[in-house]
């Protein structure tokens, strides 16, 4: 078995090269999006909050399976035709978008309202407002669960089998159709997963028990 | 900030000189929270150099006031006057720009200090003269120092603020809202969170303050320092001002049964 | 396009089976899973914490393959079953990590001072611990189980005739994918957005009740 999955392995870290460009363009995109959607919730503005809060439990609401389907074979017919790799970038960091807004509209809520006075009576404008003073503090309470949603993404990868994505689970899974040892390519394939994601959950309990303290 | 000096001798219980419009003109202030009335058309004449003491019971509205003199609560209705000029257009509907140049010339002291936790103390005087005022970093610390320096805090300027006594925080948040250049400085209830003794160096610190001219409206609940350093005393309860006056006559010989009842319960205790 | 509506609601009740069958295998297994996580004998409890761990970091889909496809050399699972185990032992691990969250809130006290009255571990357990425990557990339980419903659409890919599996078809068969998916889509929030107002109203009632 050790020598097949040898044999395997290449194959295998080709596909891990794609799941991990997917999960770092995915968060490259969708943290960005995710802290919009967090200021547009607790925005002033009626109209602004309430769209964005319709977007995100749209987000959260569907289920990322159907939102890649919707952007891989859905799109077309709107015009816009992504490859598989590009669909799954897409859908993924407008998921991580939906999800990653409430840490950060967590975190920008656990800035205490009166440093948010104290700026204000300082006369700092909006944007060094969130700039100095929001963001930094509230920095501290969003790091440690965006790590650990990082994980989360780099498994949701894995979704891009459905649509044909070269990623992990689907080169085991073309190593499995060829050899017919489906069993024995997807545990090391799902070992792999496992190893990744423990390693970084790890790393990230490491961090937050020291930040505790 | 010398000839505020010469008209604080003069005692200050509104003798103005008649070419000159008050510094500070709250007009007809009313504000209300989910229709019920916090502020009942509050009207109120500051001079330049003024120290004036808000004393009453709480939920009296004081602390509102004071928040809406910058702007941190908006109020329903009225005018704000600074040297005669409105700074809002529109009361309930102040502009960007507007509470921007009203707040540059307004500086606040908070109950709870308020200073941010993750820069060192002399970044929390520095940064906002930096963004606000466009100093240069070396010219904002410079004035930090000097400031923290005055208020005796210069060996603290590396340290977190979490590392400062209660007392030692309040007066660098005092220093963070000087080192702005403001005419006006408003304070609530500025040692409400302090042991008496901590909160003896704050009113230390505000007494220096007074004495070298700026106008101050203070929320409080120290009545010996109402009495002692302020030139007029607003008692105010239920949204209006009850009395208000020279701090001998408001203490000495309250007109209003409301004002006697109130510092008779305060003054037994 | 309005001919496929139905269609596509004829995939709810699979969704829905997968959600609560996996569910409720996740909700039976994860009891003694927690117990041998929490258990003072070592090895059981590195096996418990190697299944938790394991489990956890392998994604869901991964665990559809290998039930359907990795299995299927030695016994052939019908898919909806396959689907249902393969996200049963996944929801095993997760809740097993909510009841211990669970059984670790209640204060060590309660088991010396229930042991002291001379109760079985077995009673102290489902007496006294759990009943205080399950306010802890449960709301992440719920949320996890409206995480659950999303999740179940993975069972597709290997032909689980479930909503998204069907969106699928419609579209194989020429329909625009467009509103077919987004259809789907609106069917699973339908579903979902129900349950999760009332794993938040869940919440806060427990929230309010501990708090008295």
């Amino acid at each position: 078995m050790f020598e097949q999955w040898i044999q395997w392995l290449p194959g295998l870290l080709t596909g891990l090269q794609t799941s991990l460009a997917v999960t770092g363009l995915s968060l490259l995109l969708g943290l960005p999006l995710g802290l919009l959607f967090a200021f547009g919730m607790i925005s002033r503005t009626r109209i602004l909050r309430q769209a964005t809060i319709l977007i995100v439990e749209l987000g959260r609401g569907i289920p990322l399976l159907v939102v890649l389907y919707v952007v891989y074979f859905g799109l077309p017919d709107g015009g816009i035709v992504l490859e598989s790799f590009a669909a799954a970038v897409v859908a993924i960091a407008f998921n991580t978008g939906a999800y990653t807004s409430e840490i950060f509209r967590a975190g920008l809520l656990s800035v205490p309202r009166g440093h948010i006075e104290a700026a204000q009576s300082l006369g700092l404008n909006w944007t060094d407002e969130a700039r100095y003073i929001v963001l930094p503090q509230a920095l501290r309470a969003i790091v440690p669960p965006l790590m650990s949603y990082s994980v989360i993404v780099f498994q949701a990868t894995s979704l891009g089998y459905a649509i044909a994505l070269p990623e992990l689970l689907n080169s085991a899974y073309q190593i499995g159709s060829v050899t017919f040892e489906f069993l024995s390519v997807f545990i090391l394939a799902g070992l792999i997963y496992a190893a990744l994601s423990i390693v970084v959950s790890r790393f990230v309990d490491a961090i937050h028990s020291k930040t505790a303290h | 900030m010398i000839d505020n000096q010469q008209k604080r001798t003069e005692g200050a219980a509104g003798t103005t000189d008649a070419q000159k419009a008050p510094q500070l003109q709250p007009k007809d202030i009313h504000k209300e929270f989910n229709g019920n009335t916090v502020l009942s058309d509050i009207s109120l004449d500051v001079n330049a150099g003024e120290v004036v003491a808000f004393i009453g019971p709480s939920g009296a509205g004081k602390s509102t006031l004071l928040r809406c003199v910058n702007y941190l609560e908006t109020p329903s209705s009225g005018d704000l006057l600074i040297d005669g000029k409105p700074t809002v257009k529109i009361a309930s509907k102040p502009t960007r720009n507007e509470l921007m140049n009203l707040r540059r010339q307004v500086g606040m002291v908070f109950q709870s200090f308020n200073l941010f936790p993750h820069i060192s103390v002399l970044r929390n005087v520095a940064l906002p003269q930096e963004r606000v005022l466009g100093r240069s970093r070396k010219e904002a610390e410079e004035r930090a120092m000097e400031l923290l320096t005055r208020v005796g805090l210069g060996d603290k300027a590396d340290a977190r603020p979490s590392k400062c006594s209660g007392g030692q925080q309040q007066r660098i948040a005092i220093a963070r809202a000087l080192a702005l250049d403001p005419e006006i400085m408003l304070f609530d209830e500025p040692t409400s969170a302090l042991d008496p003794e901590l909160g003896g160096e704050v009113l230390a610190v505000m007494q220096e303050l007074a004495a070298t001219g700026m106008t101050m409206l203070v929320v409080t609940h120290e009545m010996s320092f109402a009495r002692r350093v302020s030139d007029r005393t607003v008692f105010m309860a239920d949204g209006r001002i009850v009395e208000q006056g020279a701090p001998e006559q408001v203490f000495g010989a309250p007109r209003e049964a409301r004002t006697k009842k109130f510092l008779e319960a305060v003054l037994e205790r | 396009m309005i001919e496929a509506i139905p269609f596509l609601l004829q995939g709810l009740g699979t969704t829905v089976i997968i959600t609560f069958g996996s569910f409720l295998i996740g909700a039976f297994c994860a009891v003694p899973l927690a117990l041998a996580r929490l258990s003072d004998i070592a090895p059981l409890r590195w096996l418990a914490t190697a299944y938790i761990e394991v489990v956890r970091g392998i994604p869901p889909i991964a665990w559809m393959l290998v039930l359907f496809y990795g299995l299927g050399r030695y016994v052939t699972l019908p898919p909806l079953l396959a689907a249902c185990l393969a996200l049963g032992a996944v929801s095993t691990a997760y809740l097993a990590e909510n009841y211990r969250a669970g059984i670790q809130a209640v204060a060590g006290g309660q088991w010396e001072g229930a042991g002291a009255l001379g109760l079985s571990k077995g009673d102290t357990f489902w007496r006294v611990i759990a009943p205080q425990g399950i306010g802890v557990a449960l709301p992440p339980s719920a949320s996890y189980a409206v995480g659950l419903l999303k999740d179940s659409a993975v069972a597709s890919v290997i032909g689980v005739s479930d909503i998204a599996f069907r969106a699928l078809t419609l579209n194989q068969q020429g329909n625009p994918g467009l509103p077919i998916f987004l259809a789907a889509g609106v069917v699973y929030m339908v579903v979902s957005v129900p349950m999760a107002v009332l794993a938040r109203k869940a919440d806060t009632f427990i929230r309010t009740r501990s708090a008295v």
